[in-house]
C-alpha cells in the first residue's frame, strides 16, 4: 500500500502547481480555456496526459440565393502534457482538421517556469494574438464558426517556432497583469502571393524555418482586476518578404504588424467578450492598388446561460442563447471588400465539457466593387471535449 | 414511468422559435436579385450540358489568380470580375492603356498595352515618351454571344462608308486578321480578314481571341493557346524568371467554359416603358440616334441554340463612325483610325450605377458620367444629331434621356 500512497503524494506534489498552481491565493488559468486550462487535465493519472476534441458540423449555406448543404468532420484535435520536472513542463496539440486533409502540429512547447512571474518558454508556440488565439478549442465556444477576424485577418489558429518570455504578477487583492512575449519565424511571401482574395495574412503563417533570417515579435499584455474581467493587448511585427538571402539584400524589407484588442466581463447574468484589430501589410509599390494595405475586424459575443437541471436525466446540463456582432473590412482603402455579419445561437451542453449548437447566421459581403451579395447559414455542429 | 418522458421541463418554446424563423424563408435566409436585373444571367433555352457549362465558366471568369497560380510577371489586373464589375463595365481604375507607333504597335517597347503592375521581382512597364495612347474602359460582356451570331451581312448592310445616302453619317466595318491560333470554326476565325465586332474599335473578331488575349495581356495567364508569359521587353532582367508557375497556367477546358459562358449571358431586360419613355423612343428616331445605335437585329444559326434565330435588342449597329476632335485618340487600331469608335450599344445601362458603387462612367474612356454629358460630347459623323439634341425643349431632351437610361 506505502508505494501507491508515496506515488499518490509525489504526483500530487508535482500537479498541484502545475494545474493547480503553486499559489493557492492564484489558482487562474493563465489563460482561460488555454493550454494548461483543458478539462482533460484534471483527469491526469500517469506523467503524462492525452486528451483532445473533437468537432462535427452539418452546414446549410445560402449567398446570392444559392444554396450549400454539407457534412463536416470538422476537426479531431489530440492534446497531451506532461510535468517532466518541478520547473519543467511540456505540451503539445496535433490538429486533424477536414478529415485529416491537413495535419498539422499546432501546439508543442516546453515551458521552464523559474518563478509565476517569469517562464522560458521555447518550440512551437500559440501566438499569444488576442485571446481567441490562445483559446480557440471548439467545446468552449458557443458559435460553430470561429469569428471572422480572427480567422481572417489574425490567422487564428496561429501558432509557429519561437522563444520567449510569460509570467503572471498580482497586482491588488485579486487583480493581475500577465505577459507573454516570444521572437518567431514570423510571416512569409504568402501574406501577398498566396489568395486569391489579395491580402490575407493568414495565407503567410505556419513557417517551420525563417524566410528572412529576421525574427518576428508578438506579445500579449494582460490586465483583469479580478476573476472574470480581463483586458488584452496584443501586438505583432516584423518582416514577411524574403528581402535577404544568401547574405545578399534582395529587396526593401516589408513588414506585416498586427494589433489587437480583446476583453472579456460579465454583466446582469450576461457573459460579453470581444476582439477588435488592426493589420498593416507593407506593399510593394507594383502592386499597390491590387493589394491592400490595411485590414481592420471586430467581433463582440453576448451570452447567457439557463436552464440548469431543466433535463432532470442530466443533472449538469444547460441551456445558452447568445449573438454575435462582426465586421471585418479586408480592405481599408476602398469602400468594398468587406464582411458583416451577425449570428444568433442556441446551444445545449449535456455538460460543461459537450456542446450541441445550433447558429443562424445572416450577413451581407461587398466585392472589390462594392456590389453586395447577401448570404444566411443555418449550422448545427457538437464538440467534445475528451 | 420513463424518466424520458418527463425530463424536458421548459426549451420547447425556444426551439419552436427557431423553427418558425426557419420557416419566414426568404426575410431570414435571403434571396437573390431577379435575372432581369443583373449582368450575369444566362440566356435562358440553354441545355442542362450547357448550362454545366456556363456554371464553370462563371467561376473561372471570378477565379482571381496570385502570383502562386501565376498572375503576372507583368499584368494590369486579377480576375476577369476584377474589370467587368458584376460582368459589366469596369470602372476609371480598371481601365487599360493601350499604346503604339502610329500603326506600329511597339512590340519591343511593351506595346501594343501598358502593364504597369508585376509580381515581386518583375518590373512593371512605363509608358514610353512620345507614343499614341489610348484608354480604354472595359466594356460590359453580357450579350457578346448575341452580337457573334449576327450575320456578318445584316451587320454589313448598314456600312455606308462613302456616306451615299448623304446623311452625315458612314459606318465602316474593321476588317481584322485574326490570331493564327484562333481556330477556324470559330466565328471571325479563319484565314484572310474577318468582321470586328469586339472592343472599343471593333478590332478583334472573336469572343475566343478577345478572351485569350485577357488572359495573357490583362493578367498574365498563359493558356494552350497562349502558352508563353508576356514580358516585359523595358525591363533588363528576363521578366520571366519570376513567375514559376508551369505553363498553361490556366486549363484549356476552363478557358473554353469562360469563353461561352460570356457568350451564354443574357443581356438585363430594359426597364418598364412609361409614356414619357415612349415618347423619348420616338425622338431617339426621329433626331437620328438610331442611325448608329440600331434598335436590333435578328441572329443567324448558332452552336448554341438559345441564341440563333432570336431577336438583339442592343442599339448598335457595330461599325465604326468618326466621333470627332474631341473623342479622338489619334491612335488606328487595326483599319479603325485614330477618329472612330464603335457605337456603343446602349443595353443595360439603367443598371450601370448599381454595379459601379453609385457611380456612372460613359464613353470609350469612362469620361462622361451622365446619359445627357456623354450625348453632348458625340461630334464627327453624329454633330448633326448632337445639335438636334440640343435644339430640343428641356422636356423633350429629358423624355430621351429618361429612355436611353431605362434600356
Ligand atoms: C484589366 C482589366 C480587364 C481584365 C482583367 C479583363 N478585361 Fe475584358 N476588357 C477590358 C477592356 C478595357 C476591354 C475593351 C478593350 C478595348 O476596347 O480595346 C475589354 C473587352 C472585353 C470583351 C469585349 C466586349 C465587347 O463588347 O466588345 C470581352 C468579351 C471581354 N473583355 C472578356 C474578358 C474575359 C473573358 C476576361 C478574363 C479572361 C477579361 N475580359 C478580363 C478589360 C479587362
Ligand atoms: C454617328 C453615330 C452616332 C450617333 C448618330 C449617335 N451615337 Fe451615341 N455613340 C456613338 C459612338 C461611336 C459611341 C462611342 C463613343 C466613345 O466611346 O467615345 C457612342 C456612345 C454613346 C453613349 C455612351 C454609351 C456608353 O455605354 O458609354 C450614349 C449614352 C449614346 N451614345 C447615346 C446616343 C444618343 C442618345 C444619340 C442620339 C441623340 C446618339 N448616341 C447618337 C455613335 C453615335
Amino acid at each position: 500500500m506505502k508505494p501507491v500512497a508515496v506515488t499518490l503524494c509525489l504526483f500530487a506534489m508535482v500537479a498541484t502547481p502545475l494545474w493547480g498552481q503553486e499559489d493557492t491565493t492564484e489558482t487562474r488559468a493563465f489563460v482561460r480555456g488555454g493550454v494548461y486550462d483543458k478539462p482533460y487535465l484534471t483527469q491526469l493519472l500517469g506523467r503524462a496526459a492525452l486528451g483532445g476534441y473533437a468537432e462535427f458540423h452539418s452546414r446549410w449555406e445560402r449567398e446570392d440565393g444559392i444554396n450549400e448543404f454539407s457534412f463536416v468532420a470538422k476537426r479531431f484535435n489530440l492534446f497531451t502534457a506532461a510535468r517532466v520536472s518541478d520547473f519543467v513542463r511540456f505540451a503539445a496539440e496535433l490538429e486533424f482538421e477536414d478529415g485529416a486533409e491537413e495535419i498539422l502540429l499546432e501546439f508543442a512547447s516546453i515551458d521552464l517556469t523559474i518563478h509565476r512571474a517569469f517562464a522560458v518558454r521555447a518550440g512551437m508556440l500559440l501566438s499569444p494574438l488576442g485571446r481567441f488565439n490562445l483559446a480557440h478549442d471548439s467545446p468552449l465556444n458557443e458559435f460553430t464558426d470561429r469569428p471572422v477576424t480572427s480567422t481572417d485577418i489574425f490567422g487564428v489558429a496561429l501558432s509557429e517556432p519561437g522563444l520567449g518570455a510569460l509570467g503572471s504578477i498580482p497586482v491588488g487583492g485579486s487583480g493581475r497583469v500577465t505577459y507573454e512575449a516570444y521572437l518567431v519565424n514570423g510571416f512569409n511571401d504568402g501574406v501577398i502571393n498566396n489568395s486569391p482574395d489579395g491580402t490575407r495574412i493568414p495565407e503567410g503563417r505556419r513557417n517551420f524555418e525563417d524566410n528572412n533570417s529576421a525574427p518576428s515579435f508578438v506579445g500579449r499584455v494582460t490586465y483583469s482586476p479580478n476573476l472574470g474581467f480581463e483586458l488584452g493587448l496584443s501586438g505583432y511585427t516584423g518582416p514577411y518578404n524574403q528581402f535577404q538571402s544568401e547574405g545578399a539584400r534582395l529587396d526593401e524589407r516589408r513588414n506585416v504588424n498586427l494589433w489587437v484588442l480583446d476583453f472579456e466581463g460579465s454583466l446582469l447574468g450576461f457573459e460579453f467578450s470581444g476582439e477588435g484589430g488592426f493589420g498593416n501589410v507593407d506593399i510593394p509599390p507594383t502592386l499597390i492598388g491590387t493589394l491592400a494595405s490595411d485590414q481592420a475586424g471586430f467581433y463582440l459575443d453576448i451570452l447567457r446561460d439557463f436552464g440548469h437541471g431543466w433535463i432532470s436525466t442530466m443533472a449538469q446540463s444547460h441551456f445558452s442563447v447568445g449573438a454575435r456582432l462582426e465586421s471585418v473590412d479586408f480592405n481599408r482603402d476602398i469602400e468594398g471588400d468587406d464582411t458583416r455579419q451577425i449570428s444568433l445561437g442556441f446551444n445545449f451542453r449535456p455538460n460543461a465539457e459537450s456542446v450541441y449548437k445550433f447558429n443562424y447566421v445572416r450577413g451581407r459581403t461587398t466585392d472589390s466593387f462594392n456590389n453586395a451579395a447577401q448570404f444566411s447559414k443555418l449550422l448545427f455542429s457538437v464538440a467534445t471535449y475528451f | 414511468m420513463s424518466n424520458y418522458s418527463t425530463a424536458i421541463k421548459k426549451p420547447l418554446p425556444l426551439l419552436a422559435l427557431l423553427v418558425v424563423g426557419a420557416a419566414a424563408c426568404d426575410t431570414l435566409l435571403t434571396s437573390a436579385p431577379e435575372d432581369a436585373d443583373v449582368f450575369d444571367a444566362p440566356v435562358p433555352g440553354l441545355t442542362d450540358a450547357e448550362m454545366v457549362v456556363f456554371l464553370l465558366g462563371d467561376e473561372g471568369f471570378e477565379e482571381a489568380f496570385s502570383p502562386a497560380t501565376g498572375v503576372g510577371p507583368i499584368f494590369n489586373d486579377v480576375a476577369c470580375g476584377a474589370c467587368h464589375s458584376g460582368d459589366g463595365r469596369g470602372r476609371i481604375e480598371n481601365a487599360l492603356t493601350r499604346f503604339s507607333r502610329g500603326s506600329d504597335p511597339a512590340l519591343d517597347e511593351g506595346g501594343p498595352q501598358l502593364q504597369d503592375r508585376a509580381i515581386a521581382g518583375a518590373v512593371p512597364e512605363v509608358l514610353p515618351v512620345g507614343v499614341d495612347v489610348s484608354v480604354r474602359l472595359p466594356p460590359p460582356v453580357f450579350g457578346v454571344g448575341l452580337i457573334e451570331a449576327i450575320p456578318a451581312a445584316a451587320i454589313l448592310a448598314n456600312a455606308d462608308p462613302a456616306d451615299a445616302d448623304g446623311d452625315g453619317i458612314s459606318g465602316r466595318p474593321n476588317w481584322v486578321t485574326p490570331a493564327a491560333w484562333v481556330p477556324h470554326t470559330e466565328v471571325g476565325g479563319g484565314s484572310g480578314p474577318q468582321l470586328g465586332r469586339f472592343s472599343r474599335k471593333a478590332q478583334v473578331s472573336s469572343v475566343l481571341q478577345q478572351s485569350v488575349e485577357a488572359y495573357s495581356q490583362d493578367m498574365g495567364i498563359t493558356t494552350d493557346f497562349l502558352p508563353v508569359d508576356n514580358v516585359n521587353p523595358q525591363s533588363g532582367a528576363s521578366t520571366l524568371a519570376s513567375d514559376l508557375v508551369p505553363d498553361p497556367e490556366v486549363p484549356l477546358a476552363t478557358v473554353r467554359a469562360v469563353v461561352d459562358y460570356v457568350r451564354m449571358l443574357a443581356p438585363p431586360a430594359p426597364g418598364e416603358d412609361t409614356p414619357s419613355r415612349l415618347f423619348g423612343s420616338t425622338l431617339f428616331d426621329q433626331i437620328g440616334c438610331q442611325n448608329c445605335h440600331v434598335r436590333e437585329f435578328t441572329t443567324g444559326d448558332s452552336r448554341i441554340s438559345a441564341l440563333a434565330n432570336t431577336r438583339v435588342v442592343l442599339y448598335s449597329d457595330l461599325l465604326l463612325h468618326d466621333m470627332g476632335d474631341e473623342l479622338a485618340d489619334n491612335r488606328p487600331d487595326g483599319m479603325a483610325d485614330g477618329r472612330e469608335w464603335r457605337t456603343t450599344p446602349l443595353w443595360g445601362l439603367r443598371l450601370v450605377r448599381e454595379f459601379l458603387n453609385g457611380d456612372m462612367f460613359l464613353m470609350h474612356d469612362g469620361r462622361a458620367s451622365t446619359v445627357e454629358e456623354a450625348i453632348l460630347l458625340h461630334g464627327g459623323e453624329a454633330t448633326g444629331v448632337r445639335l438636334a439634341f440640343e435644339a430640343l425643349s428641356a422636356e423633350d431632351r429629358a423624355a430621351l434621356v429618361d429612355f436611353v437610361e431605362s434600356r
